[in-house]
């Protein structure tokens, strides 16, 4: 029988870790499993001057959701206020945009919003959020708890105490910290995991991308001096972290995105 | 290709690649050459954090610190403390009291970007360095950094203050504090009275009139604002700024450092560098595998890499290659880049 997924999978960690490839296989995997699930990122982080709007598309077979701010924002005070034309009219003021331009965790608020209100219509959805780097994610948690403190009455206090019992509930949210196998790496894993553990109590864990090492531990003696040396650090690393570590996955040969994506599928059963 | 010394050295990237440890060789090659530098960064990992000397007591503030030998200056970026700073330098003490902003200026509340050009600036202004490093947040939120800049240039437009005038003559009749009197009476426009009821149906009355109040405060302060905004001018300018865009191999994305450059094109001049961190190939040269699983191997980090370096030769004026270094030590790494940035100064 399938384990039932959690709704919301947060994937967060630095840039060029290969969250964006995990996150993706990560959504096939629970496709594969017959699970309805959606692969989601944020487009934007403040109120340009351009934006392309959300988009909603199956691509490779997985569907992907791209938000805009913008739409997200006028959506959201559209179902709050019930009115299309009020709702284009606000966001298009300077006062709002000044609002979530100067207050940045805005954006996040407005986005979780939109990540829940899908989630309420569709009961069955779950949603693989492919979430901004590092300090970011901070901000992002941190956003419902500030902003819970901000408002102290109106629509948006409701709401946000909503999608802090959300992202604060076990058993809806799920987050990965996705790292590489150097010192470095690991280290900044562990203080983003220590930084989110301190402000939410879901269940959060580490999972080492890209490993070198399982390709190449039985033939040291065939390596150069610098490869062989990364390969005995890569393994020491883990050896020594492994029970901090929720998955410890391999550097895959293939040299392009979608077929090291479908390489990655078959070892995420315990990111569920 | 010659690296020359400029006032401010701006690295940016995606996070993951080795940026901060390069900006800190950066800064102690530059202090080599009998500079004075100083090194912000925003938020380094704990064990190059031990080795600059910055302890949670000394966040927010410069400190004299000796790697390897060489004297520099550091700074790890603290909103609250950058916060104190302008309240304390422009008198603005509500700044540092007001509610909403003590919220947003918590480590992560969000103001980093906007705080640290503003921190560049007044460190700037002190005359006491030859060179600003800067390491900027990571990622696309490099973009959030430059658009700063814009945020600050907006929320001072002139349009934009006079809602606020308006919003302030309304929470002065509730016997609060009210800035301008000149301009209150100039536009009181119905589309705000509108906006604002229903923008406190959404979030509140409250919270309407302690934004305005953290509006007001920001507004006092405006003076240091706008001064972040002088820096953009110097930032734009080849004779002041260098602009590094550092990727790596592991990384093997391109994409990401051609779209950087491009958000940040009305910046970025002539002078950008596209720094190609953790190359393998200096050691991959020297393999030759027998086993055909390994020349499988050999092949495809050797192919990505190469594919890499084509694709960026292509894209960007200067490109600088720096050799993964596999020590354990993070003083190793500093010591290793430090003499790879020579190769690059005359």
């Amino acid at each position: 029988m399938n384990q039932q997924p959690r709704r919301l999978y947060i994937f967060t960690g630095k840039g060029g870790v290969g969250k964006t490839t995990l996150s993706k296989a990560f959504t096939r995997y629970l496709l594969e499993h017959d699970h309805e699930v959606v692969y989601l990122t944020f487009q934007n982080q403040s109120l340009g001057e351009t934006h392309q709007g959300s988009t909603d598309k199956f691509i490779n077979g997985i569907r992907e959701i791209s938000l805009d701010l913008e739409d997200s924002a006028r959506n959201y005070i559209e179902k709050k206020l019930n009115s299309k034309l009020v709702a284009g009219w606000i966001v298009k003021t300077p006062f709002f945009r000044a609002l979530i331009n100067m207050v940045p965790g805005f954006n996040y608020l407005i986005y979780l919003g939109k990540i829940l209100d899908m989630q309420n219509s569709n009961p069955r959805l779950t949603v693989v959020l492919d979430a901004p780097a590092s300090g970011h994610a901070l901000t992002m948690v941190e956003s419902t708890t500030n902003f819970k403190q901000i408002f102290e009455s109106g629509i948006i206090f409701e709401d946000t105490g909503k999608m802090l019992s959300r992202l604060n509930d076990p058993a809806y949210t799920k987050i990965h910290v996705v790292t590489l196998p150097g010192l470095m790496a690991w280290q900044e894993a562990v203080e983003l995991k220590a930084g989110l553990t301190e402000r939410t109590p879901v269940s959060i864990e580490i999972t080492v991308n890209n490993c070198l090492y399982p390709l190449l531990e039985n033939d040291l003696d065939k390596l150069p001096e610098g490869l062989k040396q990364k390969t005995i650090n890569e393994k020491q690393l883990v050896e020594e972290n492994r029970s901090q570590m929720l998955c410890v996955l391999p550097h895959s040969l293939k040299q392009d995105g979608l077929s090291i994506e479908t390489d990655l599928v078959g070892s995420l059963s315990k990111l569920i | 290709m010659t690296l020359s010394t400029k006032s401010f050295e701006i690295f940016c990237g995606t996070g993951g690649v080795g940026k901060t440890t390069l900006a800190t060789s950066r800064a102690i090659n530059l202090a080599q050459q009998n500079l004075n530098v100083l090194l912000i960064t925003i938020d380094p990992a704990k064990r190059l954090k031990d080795l600059l000397g910055l302890s949670a007591d000394s966040l927010g503030e410069v400190v004299p610190v000796e790697v390897n030998g060489t004297k520099l200056n550091a700074l790890l970026m603290s909103p609250e403390k950058t916060i104190k700073r302008m309240a304390r330098k422009f008198n603005t003490p509500d700044l540092e009291n007001n509610r909403i902003v003590q919220i947003l200026s918590k480590p992560y509340g969000g103001m980093n970007e906007i705080l640290s050009m503003v921190e560049v600036q007044m460190q700037f202004d002190t005359g006491n360095y030859d060179v600003v490093v800067l390491d900027t947040p990571p990622g696309a939120h490099f973009l959030d950094f430059l658009e700063s800049l814009n945020k600050i240039r907006n929320f001072f437009d002139q349009n934009f203050v006079e809602i606020f005038t308006y919003l302030g003559q309304k929470t002065a009749k509730a016997g609060k504090k009210v800035f301008g009197a000149g301009l209150i009476n100039r536009v009181i426009s119905g589309g705000v009275r509108k906006l604002l009821s229903y923008l406190q149906a959404v979030t509140g009355a409250q919270f309407i009139d302690d934004f305005i109040q953290a509006v007001q405060v920001i507004y006092q302060s405006r003076e240091a604002f706008l001064k972040g905004l002088a820096l953009q001018d110097k930032l734009k300018s080849r004779e002041q700024c260098n602009w590094f865009l550092v990727t790596s191999v592991e990384q093997g994305k391109a994409q990401e450092a051609v779209e950087i450059r491009s958000h940040a094109a009305h910046f970025i001049h002539q002078d950008h560098f596209l720094v190609l961190n953790k190359c393998l190939e200096f050691d991959l040269v020297t393999w030759h595998p027998t086993d055909l699983h390994l020349i499988q191997i050999k092949d495809s980090l050797e192919k990505r890499e190469q594919d890499l370096k084509k694709q960026l030769k292509g894209l960007f004026p200067f490109v600088l290659e720096f050799p993964e270094i596999i020590s354990l030590s993070p003083s190793d790494h500093l010591l290793h880049l430090t003499e790879k940035w020579k190769s690059y100064v005359i």
